[in-house]
């Protein structure tokens, strides 16, 4: 079964799960919504031309936010019912673990972003650019959110195997995604002032998403098992995700 | 020898220091244009070398420790960890002095400055994690250190094209070659200072090491 496939299905285990009681993603929904209505109590009287300044921050901190949430939660049904010793024994490549709960994660934030882009827009007039170039917006929310999933997964597993400290998530989360994030920020300020760099900021950011994320990858079975020894794969006992 | 390489090094510093210093105020001539201040920049540059230095090396020996469980790559890493701390402290407080007297502001958002805070942000909680963490939150940090280490560069860059639409700031010209000749008897004191720190650190980690296991013999011998 190849890697693709695999992290699929976990994937959609996950989002099956997920599906029946909708805990992450109304929260995180609900989360977005207070932080925009706080956004708005607070800027709702800024100038347009700092506008163009503050919409770009305002994005990017909201979604690192919700993203911190949602991935303190992103493990808690395997930790809460003390099940991720059984997803290590599957017979997957570990790393297929990781693209599932990013994929998952992922979806989750970028739903979020895709909640606050066009209400962004409708609060803030320098913020409807997001409306009128979405092709431009997706591509750069989807990005961003790439990039910021791609390290926070890989720190919410270690976290999940290292007795629930997950308070440690955002001391960690912040400052080591504070690159992809200034990046993100570049790009949306180009986004909004209609600056012609901004396929060059999309370039960088998906060069720097492609680095994470296979950097995250390299370094997830030995954060997750604390060793690197490979489990002894016959091609009998590789059985497909199904049975 | 190896155990008695920290005092030599220390020994080394002792005899470093005092010439350094006596080199670059008695010496070495006041620059023109920052005048007095400008001395400072014979600690502070070496100090964000040592830094950057001591960043990758936590990274390398993180890497290493994550990928063939070594107990003194772990060492490593923790020694360098800290290290990166107290070197980047001081190069954040040298830096805005210098600053203060130079531009007229302390904190310029230079993508230097900017760069250096975020890394000092990224060791720091390398050391909390190490800290405060639970059982098995070594490998998080050690996962940490890595990601530290290769965003040495990204940062940089991306603060770079960051400040393309912030105000410019006149950044420190060049220096006369007498000037860069007293930089490196600094940068040996420091060196000297620094890899004594760091050894005497990674020998504390390895008998921390050594006594766990030792425990856990005991206690398992016992049963």
């Amino acid at each position: 079964m190849s890697l693709v496939r695999q992290s699929w299905l976990l994937a959609k285990n996950d989002l099956v799960q997920e599906l029946r009681d909708l805990e992450m993603v109304m929260t995180a929904a609900f989360f977005t919504l207070v932080v925009l209505v706080m956004f708005a109590l607070s800027f709702a009287a800024l100038p347009a031309a700092d506008q163009t300044l503050a919409v770009p921050g305002m994005l990017w901190l909201a979604i690192a936010f919700v993203g911190a949430l949602t991935l303190t939660r992103i493990f808690d049904r395997e930790r809460e019912a003390d099940t991720l010793r059984a997803v290590l024994t599957w017979p997957v490549d570990r790393v297929a673990i990781y693209f599932g709960k990013l994929g998952v994660t992922l979806l989750v934030v970028t739903g979020c972003g895709a909640l606050l882009m066009p209400a962004l827009a409708l609060l803030f007039p320098a913020a409807e650019v997001f409306l009128e170039r979405p092709l431009e917006s997706a591509t750069l929310l989807v990005l961003g959110c790439v990039a910021y999933c791609a390290v926070g997964t890989l720190f919410a597993a270690g976290l999940a195997t290292a007795s629930g400290k997950n308070v440690l998530l955002s001391v960690i989360l912040y400052p080591l995604t504070s690159p992809a994030l200034i990046f993100a920020l570049v790009a949306t300020r180009a986004l909004l002032e209609g600056h012609p760099a901004l396929t060059t900021y999309l370039g960088q950011l998906a060069a720097l998403d492609a680095m994470l994320v296979a950097l995250a990858s390299w370094l997830f079975e030995p954060v997750l098992l604390g060793n690197v020894v490979k489990p002894v794969r016959s091609a009998p006992r590789r059985r497909p995700m199904k049975e | 020898m190896l155990a008695r390489l920290p005092l030599v090094l220390f020994a080394a510093a002792a005899l470093a220091i005092p010439y350094s210093v006596q080199r670059i105020f008695l010496h070495t001539g006041i620059e023109k244009k920052m005048g007095t201040v400008q001395k400072i920049f014979y600690f502070h540059v070496p100090l964000a070398w040592i830094m950057m230095a001591l960043a990758v090396a936590c990274g390398i020996a993180a890497a290493i420790q994550l990928r063939r469980r070594s107990q003194l790559a772990e060492s490593i890493s923790i020694a360098t960890g800290e290290l990166v701390l107290i070197t980047g402290l001081a190069v954040l407080v040298t830096g805005p002095i210098w600053g203060h007297a130079t531009w007229g502001r302390a904190w310029t958002w230079d993508a230097r400055q900017v760069s250096t805070g975020l890394l000092w942000l990224i060791f720091a909680a390398f050391v909390l994690l190490r800290r405060y963490g639970a059982a098995g939150s070594e490998r998080l940090a050690a996962a940490l250190a890595v990601f530290g280490a290769v965003d040495v560069p990204v940062i940089y860059y991306a603060v770079k094209i960051w400040k393309t639409t912030h105000p410019s700031t006149d950044v420190v010209g060049s220096l006369p070659p007498q000037m860069w000749a007293s930089l490196w008897p600094a940068l040996g004191a420091l060196v000297c200072v620094t890899l004594g720190l760091l050894l005497v650190r990674i020998r504390q980690e390895q008998d921390q090491a050594g006594l766990d296991e030792a425990w856990i013999a005991l206690d398992t011998g016992g049963k």
